[in-house]
């Protein structure tokens, strides 16, 4: 796990050395930069050692020292192909996955990628032929930020080293800002700031000099997932657990401590089970709850982690840990980020940094395996529209919606609503926010607020497959979209922000394509993640019979009025957001006032604007930092 | 009295119907000159068709009937053809009709000869069992399969491996494709077959041989889905998925390949996988050199580095770098080819018939078998 860098014009290197500090997070144990002088180009990597301690420094070149690499994550792989590299009379002097990048680089050029397994952004920088490669992994788990220049590139793992390297000149992009506030992320490939891409999920980019542009091209996307007539079960769920297994393991070969990200819930158990099963020593589990809230996980995850024979370690983040650390780590990341799960993943990514180097956790399992009670409700909210006149529904959605609806009964109003599936998903996911963007936008985001661009780039994502099957579609849009930009994302920064590399299982790619080719119906089944339950009945038992899992849900609207509230507060007295008019700070006082008071909940839309107001507060230097 | 001795052959699959084991089936009995057969099997699409034009005994039952009806219908219908037939013994052709056979050879005490392959086996582990340990002989189609009839409870004096056969083809002289060309031949409904393999290392391939075409020949319910990952893939202009086929057509398309591949792997608790692959051999008596899993019954149809190269078949950069290799050394591919179409002539399917009558003559008998491995 590390943090990569480059430009095409920065013959001393000066520039990559200044992105390369700022990702000493990212990789506190080495660093090191390439430059060819002759074509200008730099390379940087900061490096968390996890393989090949020893050897592993970055860059690295081949034997003629023509071939370049630098890469972030892991290729779980490795092993297999640098068997097939000495088969095929490749010398390999280290024991690293970087190496290996290469190597396969001279046997099959850019199509490499297809022969990589795992989690990974990368540059190779083929000297003798002035070109330059990025890469990354097919479900966006290592992120990959570029900019152009006349002429010239630069990029690196995060938005904020790329910053550093005098290359990033534009301010925030209105319509991120928008898609921001409507998702709660930017989606790629846009970034926050103008002129700054992602490099999307499943591409590559290859760069040469004189190129008027970068050339972009798509290596992988997730199969759609289509009705099929039924396999027999039994075939399927040991199916799922064959390629699972061997993804838990192929994921636990690290030459450091590895532990396993356990909560109460279906995927993570499953996963530890795995890996427990795995493992010659006890594993190590660790999970966090809260100390306000209804819902506290960690019994559950402590029952399991009992059962499991496993080193348990849990954390309790309290209304002083959040009042202590969450400003800060909005303020820190890279990118505005407002999922509220963040603060507790860092706060548990740093109990377990104390312990291992490296966690496993269950990312990836909800949209793969159908885990999402979304993608059930608006299957049958689409089997109904064939059935209920239309105006009939939206009265009755109508009446479901005059009143602050919760659980089921806004489920309902999602059923009964006449509107096309894919606003109602749009709505149930960004929890309607887009409705307030007319009352809360102040000048700077005037025009975006009757934008419909969440909506046109849902649509352009799902492509039609909604009229082939509708819980299949919406698990390859989250997929896509929520998917890298969202979980990913947090789950890559959280870690990285405690210097701790995340591991998932179920993000392999077998996996991935065995789960989309056995139609959504085997996974919709029993609440949902059918196969996978099932699964865990067979390799422990112990866990099945358990009421299923809660939404696991952040108290969110209590640290607004509780441990956040000064925070809030000072945002809305004197925080860029509001002083530079991109959020009408009278419309948010409002809404908080509101929210203060207890007669309305309004974190959904408090805890974006919180997220973004202290991250723009750090970049413009406002804050104290 | 016949000169011959009277078998009563038990049989769910056998032609028209496509499949391996039908083949097999069909072949032995066709090729199983001195012994008097009539096979028991059950009705379907083209059927009449087919045993009119054959020249075989075959009695269909079970018209309509499909899935455990048809089974069911069969080892009922099979105890009053036995009454009839009268016959010396009883080949039970797959472990469904195990107990019909059972009942038979009790009446009539008789010996029963029984048929394993491997993929039947996982879903149905206790009639397995029951097959194994009531069969005078056994019938295993490789040593993967053999291993299976044992763990499952046979004698193992009594487990004979007897590899199935080829039809060897008329000499022709259709040229190979301009274009480099990969086949694979199989229904596509069950995944162990790995065309999802093959698809992960077409790009790998294509990164070195760029002009090189997939032909998929077969049809079932896996092929819209690899038919979308194939384009999602951007491999459109290098795979083709040509369905079900003439047998005429199947024949054109092993001539004009260049390699064969069919990487079966053991597939997760629930079936057994391949027991051997009777396409890996027709495949050999084409010339054409075959890359395949190096597991199941797979390492008897082919043998490394003699008439093929067998490989992890989870590995898709294995596989890769296989086929690609073949197809940039044509005489090493040529020299595979040769080798295994010169390894099938003895397992021609007269060849294959003896060895299972040879069997059954000595049970009749009353002395103790003993078939040479055909191998």
């Amino acid at each position: 796990m590390c943090g990569i860098c480059g430009r095409t014009l920065d013959p001393d290197g000066a520039a990559v050395a200044a992105m390369n500090r700022a990702l000493r997070h990212r990789g506190p144990d080495d660093e090191g930069v390439y430059v060819d002088r002759a074509s200008g180009l730099a390379l940087g990597a900061r490096r968390l050692s996890v393989i090949d301690v020893a050897g592993g420094h970055q860059p690295l070149s081949n034997e003629q020292a023509d071939v370049w690499a630098v890469l972030n994550g892991e290729v779980y792989n490795h092993p297999g192909l640098r068997e097939h590299l000495r088969e095929r009379g490749h010398r390999l002097a280290t024991g690293t996955d970087t190496e290996v990048l290469v190597h396969l680089y001279e046997e099959y050029g850019d199509d490499l990628v297809h022969a990589l397994e795992g989690m990974f952004a990368f540059a190779l920088w083929d000297a003798r032929r002035r070109r330059l490669l990025l890469g990354r992994d097919r479900f966006g788990e290592k992120p990959l930020f570029y900019v152009e220049r006349p002429g010239g590139l630069s990029f690196a793992s995060e938005l904020s080293a790329l910053c550093q390297g005098g290359d990033v000149d534009g301010d925030l992009s209105a319509a991120a800002v928008d898609a921001f506030f409507v998702f709660g992320y930017v989606p790629g490939p846009d970034a926050i700031l103008r002129g700054v891409r992602q490099l999307p999920p499943g591409h590559v980019l290859m760069w040469e000099p004189g190129a008027e542009r970068p050339a972009l091209r798509a290596y992988w996307s997730p199969p759609s997932c289509e009705p099929r007539p039924a396999d027999p079960r039994a075939e399927l769920v040991a199916e799922t657990r064959r390629l699972l297994e061997g993804s838990v393991r192929s994921r636990m070969i690290a030459d450091v401590p590895l532990g396993v990200f356990l909560s109460g819930g279906v995927d993570s158990t499953l996963i530890a089970a795995l890996a427990a099963r795995h493992s010659a020593t006890p594993i190590k589990t660790f999970t966090v709850g809260y100390d306000t809230g209804e819902v506290n996980e960690t019994r559950t995850a402590r029952a399991t982690a009992q059962a499991l024979g496993a080193e348990h370690h849990e954390l309790v983040l309290t209304a002083g840990d959040v009042a202590a650390r969450v400003p800060a780590l909005l303020a820190e990341i890279d990118q505005p980020r407002a999922d509220q799960a963040l603060p507790a993943l860092h706060a548990v990514a740093k109990l377990a940094r104390s312990e291992v180097t490296v966690t496993i956790g269950g990312e990836g399992a909800d949209e793969l395996f159908g885990g999402y009670p979304r993608y059930r409700w608006l299957a049958r909210a689409a089997r109904l529209e064939r059935h209920l006149p239309a105006r009939l529904g939206a009265s009755g959605a109508r009446a479901l919606n005059a009143n602050p609806l919760a659980g089921r009964a806004r489920r309902l109003a999602y059923l009964l609503d006449g509107r096309p599936l894919l606003e109602r998903h749009l709505d149930w996911v960004t929890e309607r926010r887009s409705d307030l963007r007319a009352d809360l936008y102040g000048p700077r985001l005037a025009a975006e607020a009757g934008a419909q661009r969440a909506l046109d780039d849902l649509t352009a994502r799902v492509d039609g497959r909604l009229d082939t099957s509708v819980p299949g579609a919406l698990m390859r849009l989250d997929q896509v979209h929520w998917l890298p930009d969202d979980v990913l994302a947090k789950a890559d920064r959280a870690g990285m922000l405690a210097s701790l590399e995340i591991r998932t299982p179920y993000l392999h790619r077998d996996l991935a394509e065995f789960a989309a080719s056995v139609g959504p119906d085997a996974h919709l089944e029993a609440g949902g993640k059918a196969l996978l339950r099932a699964v865990l009945a067979d390799v422990f038992p112990a866990a099945s019979g358990r009421r299923p899992k809660t939404a696991f849900r952040v108290p969110a609207a209590q640290w607004l009025r509780g441990p956040l509230a000064p925070t809030l507060a000072r945002q809305l007295a004197e925080g860029a957001l509001y002083a530079e008019g991109w959020i009408d700070a009278g419309a948010a006082r409002g809404l908080a006032a509101e929210h203060a008071a207890g007669r309305r909940d309004w974190s959904q839309v408090l805890w974006p604007l919180l997220a973004l107001g202290l991250w723009l507060d750090r970049r413009r230097g406002l804050d104290g930092s | 009295m016949d000169p011959e001795p009277r078998v009563l052959v038990l049989t769910p699959d056998f032609p028209p119907a496509p499949g391996g084991i039908q083949l097999l089936m069909h072949r032995i009995v066709r090729h199983a000159d001195r012994l008097h057969t009539r096979v028991v099997t059950v009705d379907g699409p083209g059927a009449r068709g087919f045993d009119a034009a054959g020249g075989l005994d075959v009695q269909r039952v079970g018209r309509g009937a499909a899935g455990r009806l048809a089974v069911a219908t069969l080892n009922g219908r099979a105890l009053g053809e036995a009454a009839r037939f009268r016959p010396a013994a009883v080949l039970s052709g797959h472990i469904v009709t195990a107990p019909a056979a059972a009942l038979i050879a009790a009446a009539l005490r008789i010996p029963v000869v029984q048929y394993l392959y491997a993929s039947e086996v996982g879903p149905r582990p206790r009639l397995a069992a029951f097959a194994m340990r009531r069969a005078d002989a056994a019938v295993a189609i490789s040593a993967y399969t053999h291993e299976l009839a044992i763990a499952h409870g046979a004698p193992p004096a009594r487990v004979h491996r007897i590899l199935p056969g080829v039809d060897l083809p008329a000499p022709d002289t259709i040229p190979r494709a301009d274009r480099p060309t990969v086949l694979t031949i199989s229904r596509l409904s069950e995944r162990y077959k790995g065309h999802d393999v093959i698809l992960r290392a077409l790009p790998l391939i294509r990164a070195r041989v760029p002009d090189v075409e997939w032909i998929v020949v077969g049809d079932g319910p896996l092929r819209p889905g690899l038919e979308r990952n194939a384009v999602s893939q951007g491999l459109q202009d290098n795979v083709r998925f040509v369905g079900s086929v003439s047998d005429d057509q199947r024949d054109r398309w092993l001539r004009r390949a260049h390699v064969f591949t069919m990487p079966s792997r053991l597939p997760a608790v629930g079936s057994a996988g391949e027991g051997f692959g009777i396409v890996y051999l027709e495949a050999a008596a084409h010339e054409l050199p075959v890359v395949a899993g190096n597991v199941g019954g797979t390492l008897d149809a082919v043998v490394h580095e003699q008439t093929g190269v067998l490989v992890d078949p989870a590995d898709h950069v294995a596989l890769a770098d296989a086929i690609t290799d073949l197809l940039l050394d044509p005489a090493r591919a040529r020299a595979l080819g040769v080798a295994g179409a010169r390894r099938v002539r003895e397992l021609a399917w007269p060849a294959v018939a003896r060895r299972v009558e040879d069997l059954v003559l000595a049970l009749i008998a009353g002395t103790r078998p003993s078939v040479a491995d055909g191998a």
